[in-house]
């Protein structure tokens, strides 16, 4: 039982790390430094 | 209020109960920090013996200050990073009544005596399901706010939050599971080993994604906010957040090294512990690059030293926790004060200090006027610094003492110290414990003053974001 939930979990984490790098490779550098900025240009202050 | 204005009153709400919070539970660690000294001030009575007392001090910093501070910062960079406004707002209030609620009630009942024996999930059955509810409506109102976003992407402290708000739900939800017998006393549906690989998956993975994950989105946020720069390496942040999720909910089977369970667990939460050091340092460097740009605003703004320093101490926390983890290393420090001193490098060091810096930052924006004094900002700076140096030094010289001292054998292989001898070599060490206690509680009344007296003098202000029109009058 302890072996089947292990090497389910190391696939799950393999999936997911494909996922990631998938998703890194996708991001360009615009669009990265566009998120980077975001904390930077939310608020529109008044008073 | 202008219909596009943020919602910030509820991130005032939930700021100035975290740091009721933060004094009333840091002044519940020193009274048990004198115990140690002087036992006898608990005065024979049950409710404060250092049993209660203790476990009050941890509830009410990890889940009153802590949590609290999560929330409410939460709150307020959800709503900047989507670029609207809250969604479910009236749900968002029943998450603070809920949560500051259970606090209060369940802090009485750690002092009657009701305690489930898991550590830091303390609180009996009633407590578990009103946690339970509060934390689904915090998912609701959180994942409900990015939902309608008006950004494309999905700032990193979000991830952190978001990881932060399902992985605790599954961790409280399932460590509570438990057959109650009264109102007051339920026992865990698991037993034996497994009781204990199941709780210490929560309670270490709790120390991952509460205060580290969560702490990590607040840094994340602000950290840019405050020194005006974007993170230094954007993609590093986001290949930490993923090795940092993949990697610690198999690191708790390093609190049973050596406990009745397989031993490739042990060896394998050894293993992943290890490899937590890369994102952990990854995200350090990360923020010291960071501030770096805005060196010149560190030497006179306080609350950037605050964070600065909470970096240099969430960098020694997270070396040290692996190198605590590797099991021979592990025989040594096992059930001493170093673990303390550890947890409190941690807890003090990063969490406090990211908090107070964060909230330094904060109350002046919400109140819309500069901080009430600099000056005592940075007095609460150098004593916090004291304070968390002194704690940390003391445990260390008090954990290396009792390993040394447990592990020395006579010419007959038996212990060569008894309980008795070990506890009075450990007066020292808890003196200098209770004072860095003392001075560190000093500094954060100091600080909830300095707060106080800021929001005293606030006036009217309104905040949208960027390029939405904001109507007259009314606080945000």
């Amino acid at each position: 039982m302890t072996l089947v939930l292990f090497i389910g979990d190391m696939l799950i984490m393999a999936f997911m790390i494909a996922i990631v790098v998938w998703l890194s490779l996708r991001s360009t550098r615009a669009v990265l430094d566009a998120a980077a900025r975001i904390p930077l240009e939310d608020e529109d202050r008044d008073g | 209020m202008g219909t596009a204005s943020y919602q910030d009153r509820i991130v005032t709400a939930f700021t100035a109960c975290a740091m009721f919070w933060a004094v009333l539970g840091m002044l519940a660690g020193v009274y048990v920090a004198a115990e140690l000294v002087w036992p006898t001030i608990n005065f024979g009575q049950p409710a404060l013996s250092f049993g209660r007392v203790r476990t009050l001090h941890t509830t009410l910093v990890l889940f009153g200050f802590g949590v609290s501070a999560l929330i409410g910062t939460a709150f307020y960079s959800v709503q900047r990073t989507s670029h609207v406004r809250l969604f479910a707002p009236g749900l968002a209030w029943f998450v603070f009544y809920a949560w500051q609620l259970a606090i209060v009630l369940g802090g009485c009942s750690i002092l009657a005596g009701w305690n489930s024996g898991k550590e830091y999930a303390e609180l009996e059955w009633p407590f578990d399901l009103a946690i339970a509810v509060a934390w689904v409506a915090f998912a609701i109102v959180f994942f409900g706010t990015i939902a309608r976003r008006r950004m494309e992407s999905i700032y990193i402290s979000n991830w952190f939050y978001g990881a932060l708000i399902i992985v605790v739900a599954m961790l409280h939800i399932v460590n509570s599971l438990a057959m109650p017998a009264t109102l007051g006393k339920s026992y865990s549906l698991f037993a034996g080993a497994q009781d204990a690989v199941v709780q210490w998956w929560y309670g270490h993975n709790a120390v991952g994604f509460l205060l580290t994950g969560g702490f990590l989105g607040m840094l994340y946020y602000f950290l840019p906010k405050h020194a005006e720069q974007p993170i230094w390496s954007y993609r590093l942040s986001i290949v930490s957040f993923w090795a940092f999720v993949y990697t610690y909910i198999w690191a708790g089977p390093h609190h049973l090294h050596y406990h009745a369970i397989p031993e490739w667990v042990q060896s394998l939460g050894m293993v992943m512990s290890l490899i937590l050091l890369a994102p952990s340092w990854a995200t350090m460097v990360n923020g010291i690059m960071t501030v770096s740009a805005a060196s010149q605003k560190l030497r006179t703004d306080p609350a950037l030293k605050f964070i600065v320093l909470s970096l240099a101490f969430y960098g020694l926390a997270t070396f040290e926790g692996p190198m605590l983890a590797i099991k021979s290393v592990n025989v040594f420090s096992h059930f001493t004060e170093w673990t303390i001193g550890h947890v409190h490098s941690g807890a003090l060091g990063w969490n406090a200090l990211i908090t107070f810096g964060t909230f330094y930052f904060l109350v002046p924006r919400l109140a819309g006027v500069p901080l009430y004094s600099a000056r005592l900002a940075n007095v609460h700076f150098w004593l916090a610094l004291a304070g968390v140096m002194l704690y940390v030094l003391a445990m260390w010289g008090a954990g290396v003492s009792q390993g040394v001292l447990w592990l020395s054998l006579d010419e007959l292989g038996e212990v060569r110290f008894s309980f008795n001898d070990v506890m009075a070599a450990m007066k020292p060490y808890y003196l200098l414990r209770f004072v860095a206690g003392l001075v560190f509680l000093v500094g954060a009344m100091l600080m909830a003053v300095n707060l106080a007296r800021t929001f005293a003098g606030r006036r009217t202000i309104e905040v949208a974001p960027p390029g939405s029109r904001v109507g007259a009058g009314g606080r945000t």
